[in-house]
């Protein structure tokens, strides 16, 4: 049951989150059930992929409303990336959970300084100072 | 085929493998890939990734089914959570400084990254 609840707030996090920075689910899904949860590496990254699917239709649906989708673009990255997918997808289950896991660790901090980096640049005086990271 | 086209068979290549090697959406790479490479708008390049990450992410958790690696049931939990969470995420962006949150998400991100690797 607790373990219940605190799903539903990861949820509830990763989706605010996700909604006021524009991030995808995944790169807080992935290490919050392997650091937090203690998955293992192999399903924290099917479970944030079954988390994702139904929410990109959803945002699909309401980004198409207000003409957002060039299709004529996203049909052809789509298709590649379905045979990107199911590649990389058999090189992870191939791999071992531990190695792995650090190979996801070195992804997420590259993410995280070029994310740092631009929010660092991000236009105007800074309101208050951050500290350099 | 059309350059445009070459480019955009091979971002969806790029961006597929990553998404089914790591488990995540795919828009860290098409997002970029649009804006700098096909300059979209960075909008457009929202929306149209968006519609990409419906195709990459159905194929990488197919295969990861098949293979066992799904918790279905912590999933829909999850989705739950978030369906809520992306309401109160608009409400969110229009009070807070997005920058420092940008900057705070990263440093919890990087914590999480380093402990990942060790």
């Amino acid at each position: 049951m607790l373990e219940i609840i605190a799903l539903i707030a990861l949820g509830l996090f990763a989706g605010a989150i996700a909604a006021s920075l524009g991030l995808g689910g995944g790169i807080i899904f992935v290490p919050a059930l392997v650091v937090l949860f203690g998955f293992d590496q192999h399903i924290a990254q099917g479970t944030s992929l079954a988390v994702i699917f139904p929410t990109a239709i959803v945002a699909t649906v309401a980004h198409a409303r207000m003409g957002n989708v060039r299709w004529r673009l996203a049909i052809p990255i789509g298709i590649a990336g379905i045979f990107g997918a199911v590649f990389g997808a058999q090189i992870a289950l191939r791999l071992d959970a531990d190695l792995l896991r650090r190979m996801f660790g070195i992804f997420l901090t590259l993410l995280a300084v070029r994310m740092a980096w631009r929010a660092w640049r991000m236009n105007g005086r800074p309101e208050t100072e951050p500290e350099p990271s | 085929m059309n350059a445009a086209l070459i480019k955009a068979l091979a971002l969806g290549a790029v961006a597929g493998t990553v998404a089914g090697l790591f488990g995540v959406g795919g828009g860290v790479i098409v997002v970029p890939g649009l804006v700098l490479w096909m300059a979209l708008s960075q909008r457009e390049a929202s929306g149209t990734s968006t519609a990409t990450i419906v195709a990459s992410s159905a194929a990488a958790m197919l295969a990861f089914g098949i293979g066992g690696s799904v918790d279905w049931q912590a999933a829909g939990f999850i989705l739950i959570g978030s369906v809520v969470g992306a309401w109160g995420g608009a409400w969110i962006a229009e009070r807070v400084n997005e920058r420092l949150l940008a900057i705070t998400f990263a440093a919890v991100l990087a914590v999480a990254g380093i402990r990942m690797m060790i």
